[in-house]
């Protein structure tokens, strides 16, 4: 079964991440968000749905999220970032609650601000050694910034 | 200067352990060229024509001499013993191997530095005013709202892989702009309103390279305590929404263009609506905390103009132009600042050698309280000089080529490594300084043009800031020769304006003797006391254009 890391472990993935609108969905799926939501009435119950690059958190004004067990955020390629802020509000904007996980193109190297951002299950593609991108997990003790894990500012704590 | 405490301490620290695993990786073969290069740029390190090159951050542009000193070292014992001061107060080494950059890191966290962010598609390092703090006009000192934007872009989670990379600079003074704001991603103008509250104007979508642009006005009157959570609007909005497709359209201007500033301004405050007021608004005590770190040294009670001063002004001819050009007033009585000139003839524009930096850093412990800055115009900086040793500074500066007197001259010129050193260039500009240089060898005159910014980047990425000089040169590549396209009128300053092209490139021979031909035309129209830029807002560029292209008799 593919793997996936989840708050620091590594776990057998129970879900599958349909890329495409035409593969078959199941109570395991996860969605496109797009096509969920022009879709929703016919596709019944699924595990999640995913955000792609550019759809913004915007769409998801309104939809019941305690529905989802896991939200998606799709990397196009690593160097964009758009993934980073959609997380983020996820978190903090829409309160969603559920698995934020990262699918797609980025690499173990940007774990520590993935997590930052309020990323906590990640689909790696599979070329990547998850064993080694866990000794990559958390490379730094301490931060400037608040973020969704300790929302206040070194400068409130030192 | 600001010291870091265990936490920051512990941050580089981090940064250079993860920094040698992922060379180390990167080396094995674990990591990829595809996924090192920006790590790697995001550390600062260029793989460029013949060499990496690492660019070092000197936030703010402030510099101890212990720091200096330990640069010195590093370029002795890693490079070929000499480095670059770069417009946006850096400093590149050329010629490092990319296997001994961790420990180059490694040493430069010992004296709290390090080459974050200095590359890549993040927040940069903030430059400022070389003259921070030590000025008799500034509304506050810029420095602790300096360290207050290093610490909040450093590592920030969300905004490490931006559309493309992001400046941010920093002016506190309304008689002039040091620090080329308005040709950063954002300016940030330091002002008091009328309750006496220190605040922002808001400048944003400036910046040069492709599509040269002065930025606009976001905001008039920011209250401090809200300037990070607008900076965070202003950055999630441009994640989200600047250009991605494309890398020359993919800057913060060209979203705020395309959107106009008041639709994009309307997104930015939407976006703030929800984070005004929350944790990331910064509560007087840290103010407080940063201020403490920028107080005055001991300054003595002093008068100004000290009998040696005045009377070797009367008697040296040489020194009476160095302290006019090269020396500005101080806040302080019996106080001055000096600039020492990397703008010696012969060497490129920003080099000093190991020894020039062994003595700038002699003169910042023997005259400055052992601290240096280093400008936007590639210059270093002693803040806070008694007047009654200026002689001996000079004395000390001219033996060094420190004291070439022509601080803002034609010859104290901006210019990028060029084609000599770097991949991305399509010419070469050093070459180009240095005709310059040789060809504008009288003082006397270069005193009677007086105030012009001359500068030259060698390709479009505009490094030297040529749209945004008075005289602005760019190296070309027309079928693998070299020319250079000439345009005038640009300026950096309060007065902001980019540089209108004369015509078609000439070649490299003729730049000298193109500039002459300005100069001549300015001569001729100018009023008395009437600066280049301002004859040239006056009388426009036909003139000038004439007399450049103008067929020999």
């Amino acid at each position: 079964m593919p793997k996936l890391i989840k708050n620091g472990d590594i776990i057998d993935n129970p879900h599958t991440w349909l890329e495409n609108s035409d593969q078959a969905v199941t109570s395991n799926s996860l969605v496109a968000a797009q096509t969920w939501l022009a879709e929703q009435e016919t596709i019944g119950e699924v595990a999640g749905i995913w955000l792609d690059a550019g759809d913004g958190i915007e769409i998801l004004q309104g939809v019941d999220l305690t529905q989802f067990d896991v939200i998606g955020v799709y990397f196009p390629a690593f160097t964009d970032g758009r993934g980073f802020s959609y997380a983020r509000l996820l978190k903090e904007r829409l309160h969603y609650q559920g698995d934020i996980r990262a699918l797609g193109n980025f690499i173990p190297d940007q774990l520590g601000y993935l997590i930052r951002v309020g990323f906590n299950s990640f689909q790696f593609n599979d070329d990547i050694d998850l064993d080694k991108a866990l000794e990559l997990y958390k490379p730094f003790s301490a931060a400037y910034q608040g973020d969704t894990s300790q929302p206040k500012p070194l400068f409130l704590r030192r | 200067m600001y010291q870091y405490d265990d936490i920051d301490q512990q941050l580089v620290e981090e940064r250079v352990a993860q920094y040698r695993d992922q060379t180390r990786r990167y080396l094995n073969k674990e990591l990829s060229e595809e996924s090192f290069l920006p790590l790697r740029l995001q550390n600062g390190l260029y793989v460029q024509r013949h060499a990496p090159m690492l660019r070092i951050a000197i936030p703010y542009g402030m510099l101890s001499s212990t720091q200096l000193r330990t640069l010195v070292d590093i370029s002795q014992r890693y490079d070929r013993g000499y480095g670059h001061f770069t417009t946006r107060q850096n400093l590149q080494l050329n010629w490092p191997k990319l296997e001994e950059v961790p420990d180059i890191l490694a040493e430069l966290a010992q004296v709290q530095m390090h080459a974050v962010q200095t590359s890549g598609n993040c927040i940069r390092n903030t430059t400022t005013d070389q003259y921070a703090g030590v000025i008799k006009d500034e509304v506050v000192d810029p420095r602790p709202y300096c360290e207050l934007i290093r610490q909040w872009s450093t590592f920030h989670p969300e905004f490490a892989f931006l559309p493309r990379k992001f400046k941010i600079a920093v002016n506190a003074t309304e008689s002039a702009d040091r620090a080329a704001t308005q040709v950063h991603d954002i300016g940030l103008h330091i002002r008091k309103n009328e309750q006496d509250e220190i605040g922002f104007k808001i400048i944003v979508g400036g910046g040069l390279g492709r599509t040269p642009m002065v930025g606009v006005t976001i905001k008039e009157f920011m209250p401090r305590e809200h300037l990070l959570t607008y900076l965070d609007a202003i950055l999630r909005v441009y994640n989200q929404q600047g250009r991605r497709d494309n890398k020359y359209k993919a800057r913060i201007k060209i979203l705020v263009k395309a959107l106009g500033i008041d639709e994009f301004r309307r997104r930015v405050d939407a976006e703030w609506q929800h984070l005004k007021g929350k944790e990331s608004t910064v509560p007087l005590s840290e103010f407080d905390r940063l201020n403490r770190f920028f107080t005055e040294p001991n300054y003595e009670t002093l008068e100004n103009q000290p009998s040696n001063l005045t009377s070797k002004l009367a008697d040296s001819a040489g020194f009476a132009r160095w302290y006019q050009r090269n020396t500005f007033e101080h806040k302080k009585p019996g106080y001055r600042i000096v600039t020492l000139t990397l703008k010696k003839p012969g060497q490129a524009p920003g080099d000093a050698t190991a020894e020039q930096m062994t003595k700038a850093a002699d003169l910042a412990d023997q005259y400055s309280f052992g601290e240096l800055r280093v400008s936007h115009e590639q210059n270093l900086v002693l803040a806070d000089v008694r007047q009654d040793a200026l002689i001996e500074v000079w004395e000390a500066a001219k033996q060094q080529g420190f004291a070439t007197p022509t601080l803002g001259l034609l010859t104290d010129m901006i210019c990028c490594p060029g084609g000599d050193f770097c991949n991305l260039a399509n010419a070469k500009s050093i070459p180009i300084a240095d005709q310059i240089q040789d060809t504008f060898n009288d003082l006397d005159y270069l005193y009677d043009l007086g105030d012009i910014d001359l500068n030259i980047s060698g390709c479009m990425n505009a490094c030297g800031h040529h749209h945004v000089g008075n005289i602005g040169i760019l190296g070309v590549d027309k079928k693998g020769e070299e020319f250079y396209q000439i345009s005038i009128g640009g300026a950096s300053g309060h007065d902001a304006s980019i540089g209108k092209i004369l015509g078609p490139s000439f070649g490299q021979e003729q730049i000298s003797d193109i500039i002459q031909k300005l100069m001549n035309v300015y001569v001729e129209h100018r009023f008395e006391e009437e600066r280049f830029i301002d004859t040239y807002r006056r009388i426009g560029i036909t003139p000038f254009k004439e007399a450049a292209y103008a067929k020999a008799h």
